[in-house]
């Protein structure tokens, strides 16, 4: 019964549900209903206006055909008008080309009339202005106007005429010119080179003029070279003499080109300098041979590089000695002069490629025109004199570069010498003076290959000559053994009562490894500094290295930068010497005390040993000593990496005595603490941070220190308190076993085997 | 990221005119170009070339995984002037070179002629370790005056590789380049090669990491 009560009760329920759902239903569709006759209305009122609109596009239709047609005739006619226009220009041309024959036949008779009178009154400049007029008539337009016209017979008497007097001209001009010259008539000159290009003669006018401009330059060069000669050795510019007559050939020269090159751009056109040059050059390659020849015989180049090649194979046979040496000194004016004359080729050189490829930007506009005479210019370079001269002196320069650098640094080297107050010794600030210096020079030469040739030749002699005296002194060795303050008491007592102040050969040898371990490295500083610098100043000598020559640049300083790698390994081989003849016997004994102290202490006992001079205070003072013989001397990275050195021998040794001993929580305690006052003391004597290399020490001694084994888990882990160890489980647990005592006295809390065994690590 | 960067200078030494810069034109650009002017100085290229990447095997501190590593070969090639005037300037790259590759013109008895003095000249300036190759040049032309036995037997009798080759007709120019590199390559896995350019060594994966993990090994 009241099953079927329930079950009447759920239908009720879906009934009313459902009637609900009904009537919202039917809402939904009423205002949906009333919605749809709401626009019916406006829909009405739209296709009422649609429906009036039908006739007008009827209308609009027709008006648009009318268009089309209207369109069409306008395009046919104007085709029309157009092509009446183009038969109207035409005849117009033709018209103006007439004008333009009759306008040279009227010119063509006048010319011929003026220029006789013109030359028989010696008014050449008119003349020249007539034939020019009849040059730039087209010679075969005439010959179509002779046939054309009637009255021909005039006309060709005319061109008979003006041709007979061109050539007449060009005879007289070209002979007055030659007049003009033999008499060093200068207004005359000018006069009839500016006739020749009136005459069509631009080619002979510049022959003309530059074989005029070469016996001038020929002259004064002579002059110059003669003076050079006989210039007295008290002169005070006798060493550069050469190399300032070259400088006054270049000036002449450029000058030359100076003032006539504003002279053939305004009555030749632009582009036309490349001639001139041409011939000039000539004259230029002549005078800079005789100039070279003389300096050669005057300054013995060829028998002071004859001496300097035996000299290098004397050396590498190894039988010196023989020879007398050339002091590099005697050759630096020498090098000077030759890098000046270099320079001078070079600027004289850059100076006619700008002259003509500005005329060439002006006068050519063709690019593969422009391209041809830009090769011919490269080419007339090249293949120049001047050039190959220029190659020679860069080859004599680098040759005796090369003598002056090896000698100058071989000659500091044997005159090395070591002030009491210095770290380094002279050897270092003299060799890379000099290097610096040739690498200068170098640059002042001009030459991208000079340059490089001398970096390559200085990081040859860096690596070889320089770091091998280096390496031999530190193979030597530091001589072990005693000194203590006492010792050096002593040593310094015997030494005032035998009357010698100077130092024992032990304590000789020991301050010249220490000078070669502080010239590495204050070396490796210069040898930055050196590559920076002279970067710098390659920079901005050569302002306009294109990519490939940068390149070139950078290889080669790269080279010079990698003796560093030479000068890292020689510090780190003399660092090793230390290590092991001046650090390790003498600590291992401190350090080995350790295990000579009791690790298992009592209150009472911690409490007495504190009280006295700990282990760690006595390690202190020990290292104090030491390190206070060597902070001084040393320069401050080799002391760093002396005091890096001798800090992981310390943890090390002091490592392996912990694991001999045993501790309990005090002694690990004592332990903890000595080991930070140690990390401490270390920390303050080097600029950079021990805490790596203490890292396992720290953790043994934190393993030691424990309350109980399962504390051990504050530090390990993935948590946030863990640390990062640097000892393994296994490590771990051996150092944990150094705490499973068996003193039955004072065990207290003591780790036992089966904690340590059961530890999940 | 390049892994490694290995940078090895060959130098071309030769008689002028024997096509040193016709052999460095081919291999860098593909180029034979005729009429080619003689070289002032020292010419510098470099061509970067493709090797096969290799996996290493790298310890970590906690797993071992391999590691495939980049290799990326530039050779710096220096075309050196073959006339005597600039002598000073190519004598100064030698000692740097890696290989030196020494050309004549097998058309040219005089190229040949002039080797013995190459040589000593290499002895006086080069490293002692530097890859030497002979190489006879111009095989395309008929009028040969050096057969290839005589250039074989000079090389053997003085320690080098030989190699004839034609730089118009691009033969064995690339297998003589390619040859160098692979030579180098193989020195310098080895650890014989002077040490040069540092800087341009590795981010990881270097075969140091094995010893500075060695410690830490132990956790797996």
């Amino acid at each position: 019964m009241s099953l079927d009560k329930l079950k009447f009760e759920s239908m009720q329920r879906d009934i009313q549900n459902e009637l609900l759902k009904l009537k919202e239903e039917e809402e939904s569709l009423f205002q949906d209903m009333n919605n749809m006759l709401n626009q019916k209305l406006f829909l009405d009122t739209k296709i009422k206006g649609l429906a009036k609109l039908v006739p007008t596009l009827k209308v609009v239709k027709h008006e648009a055909q009318d268009l089309v047609s209207t369109i069409n005739d306008i395009s046919e006619s104007s085709e029309k008008i157009s092509g009446k226009i183009r038969s109207l220009d035409a005849a117009r041309s033709r018209v103006s080309e007439c004008q333009h024959r009759v306008s040279d036949l009227i010119d063509l008779e006048i010319c011929s009339q003026g220029v006789q009178t013109a030359i028989l009154e010696s008014d050449y400049e008119k003349g020249a202005a007539h034939v020019h007029r009849f040059l730039s008539i087209d010679q075969s337009l005439l010959q179509r106007t002779a046939t054309d016209v009637e009255n021909v017979s005039g006309m060709l008497k005319s061109v008979r005429t003006l041709q007979d007097a061109a050539s007449q001209l060009q005879a007289i001009v070209e002979h007055k010119f030659n007049e003009a010259v033999k008499n060093e008539d200068l207004v005359s000159v000018e006069r009839f080179f500016k006739i020749f290009p009136l005459l069509g003669m631009h080619e002979e006018g510049i022959k003309e003029l530059c074989t005029y401009l070469r016996t001038k330059v020929a002259a004064t060069a002579e002059k110059n070279l003669k003076s050079a000669i006989t210039t007295p050795l008290s002169d005070k510019r006798y060493s550069v003499i050469y190399a300032d007559t070259l400088t006054l050939l270049f000036e002449g020269l450029a000058r030359v080109v100076d003032t006539h090159q504003p002279l053939i751009e305004t009555y030749y056109g632009p582009g036309r300098l490349l001639c001139a040059i041409n011939i000039l050059q000539k004259e230029c390659d002549i005078q800079m041979k005789r100039v070279l020849t003389e300096w050669t015989r005057a300054r013995q180049i060829n028998k002071k590089i004859q001496l300097i090649t035996e000299l290098s194979r004397m050396s590498s046979s190894s039988s010196f000695g023989k020879l007398e040496k050339t002091d590099p000194k005697d050759l630096d004016i020498l090098i000077g002069e030759i890098t000046l004359m270099h320079f001078r080729t070079e600027l004289y050189i850059r100076f006619i490629q700008r002259k003509v490829v500005s005329d060439l930007e002006v006068g050519v506009q063709d690019q593969d025109e422009k391209g041809k005479v830009l090769k011919s210019l490269e080419n007339l370079i090249k293949n120049s004199d001047l050039t190959h001269s220029k190659h020679e002196l860069l080859l004599h320069y680098l040759r005796l570069e090369q003598y002056f650098m090896e000698e100058s640094v071989a000659k500091a080297v044997s005159m090395d010498c070591i002030e009491p107050s210095q770290q380094t010794s002279s050897m270092v600030d003299d060799t890379f003076f000099i290097v610096k210096k040739c690498i200068r020079r170098s640059i002042s030469t001009g030459s991208l290959d000079g340059i490089c040739a001398i970096i390559n030749n200085a990081c040859r002699v860096l690596e070889n000559d320089f770091c091998d005296v280096l390496r031999a002194r530190l193979r030597q060795g530091y001589p072990s053994g005693y000194l203590d303050l006492t010792q050096a008491y002593n040593v310094l007592q015997s030494s005032i009562q035998q009357g010698r102040l100077q130092a024992s050969d032990t304590e000789q040898t020991r301050t010249a490894f220490l000078v070669a371990l502080n010239n590495a490295d204050s070396s490796t500083e210069y040898v930055d500094a050196l590559c920076d610098s002279v970067l710098k100043e390659i920079e901005q000598a050569l302002p306009t290295m294109n990519s490939n020559e940068k390149g070139k640049l950078e290889s080669c300083l790269s080279g010079l930068s990698s003796v560093t790698t030479n000068l890292k390994e020689i510090i780190e081989h003399g660092i090793q010497q230390l290590r092991v003849s001046a650090i390790k016997p003498r600590i291992n004994p401190w350090v080995d005390n350790f295990t000579s102290n009791n690790h298992q202490l009592t209150e009472d006992e911690l409490s007495t040993y504190e009280a006295g001079e700990s282990f760690v205070q006595t390690l202190i003072m020990n290292l104090e000593t030491l390190l206070s013989l060597f902070k001084d001397v040393l320069t401050t990275a080799n002391y760093d990496a002396f005091v890096s050195v001798l800090t992981t021998e310390v943890t090390q040794r002091l490592e392996k005595v912990i694991m001999k001993s045993t501790f309990n929580r005090l002694g690990g305690l004592v332990l903890d603490k000595e080991v930070r006052s140690l990390a401490g003391y270390i920390t303050a004597a080097t600029s950079w941070s021990v805490r790596d290399k203490f890292a396992r020490l720290t953790q043994i001694a934190t393993v030691l220190n424990l309350e109980q084994v399962s504390e051990f888990y504050d530090y390990w882990g993935d948590h946030d308190g863990a640390l990062t160890w640097r000892l393994t489980p296994s490590e771990v647990r051996t150092v944990m076993g150094l705490r499973c005592t068996c003193n039955e006295l004072i065990r207290r809390s003591d780790f036992k085997v089966e904690d340590i065994k059961r530890l999940k690590l | 990221m390049d892994d490694y960067k290995f940078l090895f200078k060959v130098v071309l030494v030769g008689n002028a005119g024997v096509g040193k810069t016709c052999l460095v034109r081919r291999f860098t650009q593909g180029l034979f170009p005729p009429g080619q002017g003689a070289t002032i100085g020292v010419d510098f290229m470099i061509k970067t070339v493709d090797v096969d990447n290799e996996k290493v095997k790298v310890m970590g501190p906690l797993t071992t995984h391999f590691h495939t590593l980049t290799l990326v070969l530039q050779l710096q090639i220096w075309d050196t002037a073959g006339q005597e005037r600039f002598r000073s300037i190519t004598q100064s790259y030698y000692r740097s070179a890696h290989a030196l590759i020494l050309v004549y013109d097998i058309s040219c008895q005089p190229t040949f002629d002039c080797l013995p003095d190459w040589l000593r000249e290499i002895e006086e300036y080069a490293s002692s370790k530097v890859l030497r190759v002979l190489v006879g040049n111009k095989i395309d032309r008929e009028d040969r005056e050096i057969p290839t036995h005589v250039g074989e037997e000079f090389a053997e009798r003085h320690n080098m590789y030989f190699l004839e080759t034609s730089a118009k007709e691009a033969e064995n120019v690339e297998r003589l380049f390619m040859q160098i590199a692979e030579d180098l390559m193989k020195q310098a896995r080895s650890r014989d090669l002077p040490r040069y350019d540092a800087s341009a060594t590795s981010i990881n994966g270097r075969t140091s990491t094995v010893s500075d993990s060695s410690c830490c090994s132990k956790f797996q």
